[in-house]
């Protein structure tokens, strides 16, 4: 799947932090031990979810390329399978946080690259998200 | 991508907004489509004179009082209404791709825009103020304040219907005058949308009128009411002019914004892979329905490889361009206004073949995203071996169509810029500082670009214009503004 306009790129940011959001809901549940830190994933993404759309409501203008910026964006290698099957144990379901989160991140940062020529506050978000999504493999990775 | 709700479910009948109250019109009531769906959505009243005539009345009647108000409390409705557009914001953008065509990005662009303005005039405590001097003789003080004048208007045009009338009306209320908003009349919902955020704002009534109706009569009918102190409008050339002698005659202050015909000049060393996202922002963003729009690319220089490349990857770009309903978020370029609009451009096609340029991009084909009427759509067309006589290369077409020229050097680009009686906008695209500078230094036009393909001004710079383009002197927008809406009075003062 292509993405082009600027407005396609936050709702898919949006998405991917809704989808994770429920992911880290469901683990919070099934692993009490690691609640959490699941739970603190989960506040974290609904915040993230803000971010992107707060950076992109307050700088998007009539006179920058919005419409133009990820011409050639392809959301396909970022897409996030949150199906976790049942009975899988902490550390499978850990295994599968990690690859959310790399994903994740890597969709971060190419969105980051992709729109230097929006105003900086975009880029900033998307580069201050990926940190923070990167940061989770430390919290996760004991976990396995 | 799925389409996004659409904000109007059934059509809306419009009325005017005068002193606090939503009055319905005695005026007959006129269709307001969408041009991407074909679907009408409102109903316009057509106002009479008289109806005119009384929002200037309740205007003038609110005018002392509001004057009298504390500057710190009339900004304190500015903020209040920022607030209120921010949570609006996906609403106002949507209404606005509903009734001009735009893209959602492009509203939401617009949306920012003019809440930029109303931040901006939320600093009039301090943008207002005056100066002063001790001791210009022996215990004499001189010192200058500036003071609202009475009630205002101005006339909206359909290509910002959201964001124009806020290059004014913030800075008018902010600094104690009442105003009279007449909206588009193509796109009038987004202007009465604002008018509920203004009443729950809680603007004392009166303060901010809204008068729906025919451009010609009401703009003629304020100028010549006595009542009024000055109007703004943005619109064609033509009718610029004219509204600026009417209020030269009628001893009004004037910002009348016209047309534009405007020139991104790109040089050799110009970097194509970010030039080219910057020309199609330019030249079809807003389906090339702007007034700081690209329409002439001027090429600079005799490498004809550069030459090919540009011409290439502008037209490859450009053929890629997805069209549809704008509230489909992967849309990048929406309907013309209206069909008339699309026959207007498609005769302007018909003209720049016949007289001889070369269509090498042809946007009467277009292939629409989505099951849309094909009534008002529009591909984006290029044409190359354009020169500066043909009709096409002079005047405004207001619509997605791309000229290509060449120039030996960057003398020969500046003097066919200067060919134009327009001078709104013109940009460069270069990696050299001297050319930039010449350039900026040179051209006789308002808003330069340097790498920036939409010179638009933010909202605490003024909006500028020069030659056919504009006329008056005051522009709308930030501190021009401030002094537009206030008279200087100057006090020497002595005490014994």
């Amino acid at each position: 799947m292509q993405l082009t306009t600027a407005s396609e790129i936050i709702r898919f940011a949006k998405e991917l932090e809704d989808r994770a959001a429920k992911f880290y809901d469901g683990l919070a549940t099934r692993y009490p031990e690691a609640k959490e830190i699941f739970s603190s994933f989960v506040k974290e993404n609904r915040k993230n979810k803000i971010l992107v759309q707060r950076a992109y409501n307050e700088v998007v203008t009539d006179a920058i390329e919005t419409g133009f910026s990820f011409e050639g964006f392809e959301a396909d290698p970022y897409m996030i399978d949150v199906d976790l099957a049942q009975g899988a144990d902490l550390s499978r379901a850990v295994k599968k946080a990690l690859e959310i989160e790399g994903k994740t991140q890597a969709f971060y940062a190419t969105a980051a690259e992709m729109s230097r020529a929006l105003l900086a506050d975009i880029p900033r978000t998307f580069e201050r998200i990926a940190k923070k999504r990167a940061e989770r493999n430390v919290k996760l990775t004991p976990l396995l | 991508m799925a389409v996004l709700e659409e904000p109007i479910k059934e059509p809306l009948v419009l009325k005017n907004y005068i002193d606090g109250e939503w009055v319905e019109s005695k005026g007959e009531l006129q269709d307001i489509v969408n041009p991407a769906t074909g679907k009408i959505i409102a109903k316009v009243p057509y106002s009479t004179r008289e109806e005119v005539d009384e929002a200037v009345e309740v205007a003038k009647e609110a005018f002392p009082e509001w004057r009298r108000t504390t500057p710190l409390a009339r900004v304190r409705c500015l903020f209040r209404l920022k607030e209120l557009l921010e949570e609006n914001f996906e609403e106002v953008s949507r209404v606005q791709t509903m009734e001009h065509g735009k893209t959602i990005d492009e509203s939401r662009g617009e949306t920012r825009r003019g809440i930029e303005n109303v931040e901006v005039a939320a600093g009039i405590p301090t943008l207002m103020m005056g100066y002063n001097l001790e001791d210009i003789a022996t215990g004499i003080d001189e010192y200058l304040i500036r003071q609202p004048l009475g009630v205002f208007s101005c006339v909206a045009p359909f290509n910002f219907p959201f964001m124009i009338p806020l290059w004014f009306a913030p800075y008018a209320l902010g600094t104690g005058n009442c105003i009279i908003v007449k909206p588009s009349s193509r796109c009038p919902i987004t202007q009465t949308k604002l008018g509920e955020l203004v009443d729950e704002a809680g603007f004392p009534p009166g303060v901010w009128n809204i008068v729906h109706g025919s451009g010609s009569m009401i703009s003629s009918a304020l100028i010549e009411h006595p009542d009024i102190e000055g109007i703004s409008f943005v619109g064609s050339t033509r009718v610029a002019k004219e509204i600026y002698r009417q209020c030269g005659e009628n001893g009004k202050r004037v910002i009348a914004q016209g047309g534009a015909k405007n020139f991104m000049v790109i040089m050799p060393d110009g970097d194509l892979r970010n030039t080219i996202p910057a020309f199609m922002t330019s030249f079809f963003g807003n389906t090339g329905q702007r007034c700081l729009s690209g329409a002439n690319a001027v090429v600079v220089g005799e490498d004809d490889a550069f030459y090919k490349r540009f011409k290439e990857a502008f037209v490859d770009a450009a053929s890629r361009i997805r069209i549809g309903y704008g509230l489909d978020e992967a849309v990048q370029m929406g309907p013309m206004l209206s069909e008339k609009a699309k026959e207007r451009v498609l005769g302007y096609i018909e003209k720049g073949i016949e007289e001889g340029a070369k269509l090498i991009l042809d946007g009467r084909k277009v292939k629409i995203t989505g099951d849309y009427p094909e009534t008002c759509f529009l591909a984006a067309s290029i044409f190359e071996d354009v020169t500066v006589d043909m009709t096409i290369a002079k005047d405004e077409i207001f619509g997605p169509v791309g000229n290509i020229m060449r120039a030996k050097d960057l003398d020969e680009a500046i003097r066919i810029i200067h060919t134009s009686p327009y001078g709104n906008a013109a940009s460069i695209f270069t990696s050299s500082g001297r050319f930039a500078r010449e350039f900026q230094y040179r051209v006789n036009c308002g808003d330069i670009g340097i790498n920036v393909g939409i010179a638009a001004p933010m909202a605490f710079f003024p909006f500028s214009g020069m030659k056919d383009s504009f006329f008056g002197i005051l522009h709308g927008q930030g501190q021009e503004a401030i002094r537009f809406f206030t008279e200087s009075k100057v006090v020497i003062q002595r005490w014994w």
